[in-house]
């Protein structure tokens, strides 16, 4: 029985971090998810899971309808697409990814009727459904990892034989500053949360169930605790902390555990997925919906009416500007995710993909540019690093381009959560040379 | 006398045997080494670029003395040096073609559009992880410099946020090539004179908004030159480098052409007007000032 | 003559470092020190000439040059003292080359064009010109001349450690290369002005 093994003591924090100053959720946290009305014109992203992207099964003209298979997974490391709502495809083309560049897309025409497909998966019984069955269910439903990674879930749930998972961790942390998505979603759906927790540890054959949620939503801690036990989930308040959202610094804190480095959470015996995920493999599983919406913090001073809406996958982030009001300042900068971790966009046209968890909106006023020194060895970045890094010694060795080196002193494990930059009192760059570093040594590896 | 006769001596008797005893080392530790290696070596540019795929002029060297690679697989040596390294090693100098790198955007900060201030790491590769950097085009040059920092030869010049080949000093080694995040740069043969200075594949009223100087696709250059002179894919033309019957296309194609927005033409021209508008724009920043 | 080896060494080592005190071989020292493992082969070659060049040195100083007798003649080479170190450094350093360049060719080639400077190294003939300054025995003066390249290695390593740090920091421009390396140099010297007095 689960509830009779020890669980070792837990830290319910790490080493490191930092404490960003302005956290910015009481503009969203009160507010109840919504649901969008119904867009006249939909721009899916095609790949929008880490591995391959999908294969197209459309074409320009063909009509789907809700829930319809737009594209099919290509490999193991791949998930479907389907239509966010009913209509027809006006155009298969490039579109404005969240990285900058353009990106391969499916334009679709909404006619209104938002209906249906007559290919709906059947609703399955998860306590009585095999393992394999629930694996598959959660493929089809084209789900990836909500919380940012995109990384498809069903890989996650398929360890390798000779790993032994025996911990289900769900990340409710929902560490970045402003967003609220996560917080609104345990709040006011606690049953799918925790239900699609149960249906990933059935499918991985664990007992051990964590919910860890950062003790700044002592509401949504309650409001799992009065369901969990029938669950048998363990509820866990951990510590206010940037980045106590990250998977290997949230099984720290949760079981003490020590992700090896350039290990997997699997080699740690743990499994982490966003509370997000969570719930959409409830939906999928108990009533056969694919992934197609999910809720996103839309937020931001600038805003008129900020709040949390349950959007269908492609919206274009325009959209969703005019749903919380419009603006009432002059936004100057938009960041798809959080600001910690999320990216700047170029263009409002950008689509909400599977795994924006947040649209922030920031006026010129919250702004600061600054020119960036150099490094004056105060250490500051040391005491920021979750993963044990010297972020500052290895933007210099990155800047004069000794990647060797760089590789030497681990900046792959870097996580890119950006504490670094933000304790970085000469404001250097860092999180961008530990990216543009991974990036030059991967490609190297290819090689 | 004596104490000259003595020293001589003396000397005489320690130089002999340290010569003898050098000789016999020389003898007993005796390195088998090919002369004609150093001869290559000597005759090779020592730039150590590594446009010829090995580690650098001494490994190319090694490879060419072995006939694994024929002397012509340098980039960097002009015709004569080939020839001279084939002769000195007695082997076929095979056929060169002298090529040079070009960068085929022609946007710098007067033409091409800025959409936001980036204030990064000011390198075209970290650049472009960030929201595409800050020009509106996302096929232009960055003008950050990361090709001229990685040119062995410095024959790449930054003018007003553009990078610019100098073909007199490029050398067709490479380098530029696999460094631009754009892939803006292209090897052509330096016979080529004239380039269309667009790379962008986006539709002409959609590059017309980010910048002045777009290849809008109109292909009134394809009609002016001869036949298999351009290639077009899509809406982007392109200069064929792959010399057909025809040859490239001259400068009188660019005077029949009379490309609407002056991205068709010779990197000479090019050259001129960019520093010609530099001038201005220190002409413009000084008037300011005062 | 009574010789304190304790002294001796610590002396050579640190007190009257070849580098940082005595301002001997700052050709290599400036040249070889960009890289902390050829700066290693460097140290280890120099420890090796200047042993050997001590020893052989001190060996024809004492029998040649102050006391050669032939057939019944005598006569004071002194002033061929420098002449003659030259011919048997230089031979010994080719000498060297040739067995490095066998056994070790990456050290070989790490080493290039300083290897034969060292022939013409002012520090390998220091020790030599003052191991006959004060009249040491061979086997003083051969422990000199080893411990006199113990401490070059040092100063050399120290050195190198410093510049590979160096060229990571933002330096100002006028102070690139070079520049801030020789006034590192300066303040590695001030710091072994320390050690100025111990013997």
């Amino acid at each position: 029985m689960a509830a009779n093994k020890p669980i070792p003591p837990k830290p319910l924090s790490f080493p490191g971090g930092i404490h960003p100053a302005k956290d910015g959720k009481s503009l969203t946290e009160k507010k109840a998810v919504v649901a969008a009305p119904l867009f006249d014109r939909y721009v899916v992203q095609i790949s929008q899971n880490v591995g391959a992207p999908p294969k197209l099964v459309v074409k320009v003209g063909d009509a789907v309808k809700k829930g319809d298979l737009l594209a099919e997974a290509s490999g193991f490391v791949s998930v479907p697409l389907h239509a966010p709502t009913s209509g027809v495809i006006s155009a298969v083309g490039d579109a404005p990814g969240p990285m900058g560049t353009l990106v391969p897309a499916v334009y679709l025409d909404a006619d209104g009727r938002d209906e249906w497909t007559a290919n709906r998966m059947a609703p399955l019984d998860w306590r009585t459904a095999e393992p394999a069955e629930l694996k598959n269910r959660v493929r089809d439903a084209g789900i990836v990892g909500m919380g940012g990674a995109a990384f498809p879930t069903h890989v996650k749930l398929s360890p390798p034989p000779d790993k032994k998972i025996d911990t289900v961790i769900l990340n409710g942390a929902e560490c970045e500053p402003y967003l609220t998505a996560d917080h609104r979603l345990m709040l006011e759906q606690p049953e799918k949360v925790l239900v699609g927790a149960a249906v990933m540890a059935r499918a991985l054959g664990v007992e051990n169930i964590f919910i860890g949620v950062e003790k700044n939503k002592p509401d949504a801690i309650d409001k799992l605790n009065e369901l969990a036990g029938k669950y048998g989930v363990k509820v866990v308040g951990l510590k206010v902390q940037y980045p106590q959202g990250s998977e290997k610094q949230l099984i720290y804190a949760l079981t003490g555990r020590c992700v090896p480095e350039g290990g997997l959470p699997m080699d740690a015996g743990c499994v982490v997925q966003n509370v997000a995920t969570a719930a959409a493999v409830c939906d999928a599983v108990e009533s056969g919906v694919p992934l197609i919406e999910r809720i996103t913090t839309v937020t931001g001073t600038p805003l008129a009416a900020p709040g949390n809406f349950l959007v269908r996958i492609g919206t274009p982030v325009i959209r969703l500007v005019e749903l919380a009001g419009g603006v009432t300042e002059e936004p100057r900068k938009l960041i798809l995710g959080g600001p910690m971790m999320g990216f700047a966009q170029r263009s409002f046209e950008v689509p909400v993909a599977k795994n924006s968890s947040g649209v922030l909106l920031l006026a010129a006023s919250e702004i600061v540019q600054y020119d960036s020194a150099g490094c004056m060895r105060c250490g500051m970045c040391l005491r920021g690093c979750p993963m044990h890094l010297s972020p500052g010694p290895l933007s210099m060795l990155i800047e004069n381009e000794k990647f060797d080196l760089a590789a030497q002193n681990h900046v792959m494990d870097c996580l890119e959560c950006g504490a670094c930059a933000y304790a970085c009192p000469a404001h250097r760059p860092l999180v961008q040379h530990m990216r543009r570093a991974k990036a030059e040594i991967r490609k190297r590896a290819k090689k | 006398m004596n104490t000259i006769l003595i020293a001589a001596l003396v000397c005489g008797v320690i130089a002999l045997v340290s010569g003898l005893v050098i000789g016999v080392a020389s003898k007993l530790f005796a390195v088998p080494s090919d002369p004609r290696v150093d001869l290559v070596i000597g005759l090779l540019p020592g730039a150590n670029c590594g446009g010829c795929g090995k580690a650098g002029c001494a490994d190319f060297a090694k490879s060419v003395v072995a006939g694994e690679n024929p002397p012509n697989k340098c980039p960097v040596s002009s015709a004569e040096q080939i020839s001279a390294i084939a002769h000195a090693l007695g082997i076929e100098a095979g056929s060169s073609f002298k090529q040079v790198a070009v960068v085929l955007c022609g946007g710098d900060l007067n033409q091409a559009r800025q959409h936001t201030l980036y204030n990064g790491v000011y390198d075209c590769v970290s650049a472009a992880m960030v929201a595409g950097g800050p020009k509106s085009c996302s096929y232009g040059c960055f003008g950050m410099g990361s090709c001229a920092r990685s040119c062995p030869f410095g024959a790449i010049e930054i003018i007003n946020n553009l990078a610019v080949v100098h073909p007199e000093v490029c050398v067709g080694c490479g380098t530029c090539v696999a460094t631009c995040p754009r892939h803006l740069i292209k090897l052509v043969p330096a016979e080529a004179k004239v380039h269309i200075f667009c790379s962008s594949p986006l539709k002409g009223p959609e590059k017309k908004k980010v910048c002045s100087v777009p290849c809008l696709g109109c292909r009134k250059c394809v009609k002016a030159g001869a036949e298999g002179q351009f290639t077009v894919e899509g809406v982007k033309v392109s200069v064929n480098y792959d010399t057909g019957e025809n040859g490239l296309p001259g400068e009188d194609v660019v005077a029949a052409a009379g490309c609407p927005t002056g991205c068709l033409m010779t990197v000479a021209k090019h050259l001129e007007t960019e520093y010609a508008e530099l001038a201005e724009a220190k002409k413009e920043t000084e008037n300011g000032r005062k | 003559m009574e010789t304190n080896y304790l002294e001796l060494t610590i002396g050579a080592v640190l007190v009257y470092n070849f580098v940082l005190s005595r301002f001997l071989g700052i050709c290599p020292f400036l040249g070889v020190s960009k890289r902390l493992d050829t700066a290693l082969g460097m140290g280890g070659a120099v420890v090796f000439v200047m042993t050997i060049a001590s020893c052989a040195t001190a060996l024809i100083y004492r029998y040649v040059t102050t006391s050669v007798k032939i057939f019944g003649y005598a006569a004071d080479l002194g002033f061929l003292q420098i002449t003659l170190f030259i011919l048997v450094i230089a031979a010994l350093v080719q000498i060297v080359e040739v067995i490095l360049q066998k056994f070790s060719p990456p050290l070989y080639k790490a080493l290039g064009i300083y290897l034969p400077l060292i022939t013409t190294n002012c520090a390998v003939m220091g020790a030599a010109t003052i191991n006959a300054g004060i009249d040491r025995g061979v086997w003083p003066a051969t422990l000199f001349g080893m411990f006199s390249g113990v401490g070059f290695a040092l100063a050399l390593l120290i050195f190198s450690g410093l510049r590979e740090r160096l060229e990571l920091s933002q330096i100002p421009r006028p102070f690139q290369g070079m520049a801030i390396a020789l006034i590192t140099a300066g303040i590695l010297s001030m710091a072994f002005l320390g050690f100025s007095g111990i013997c």
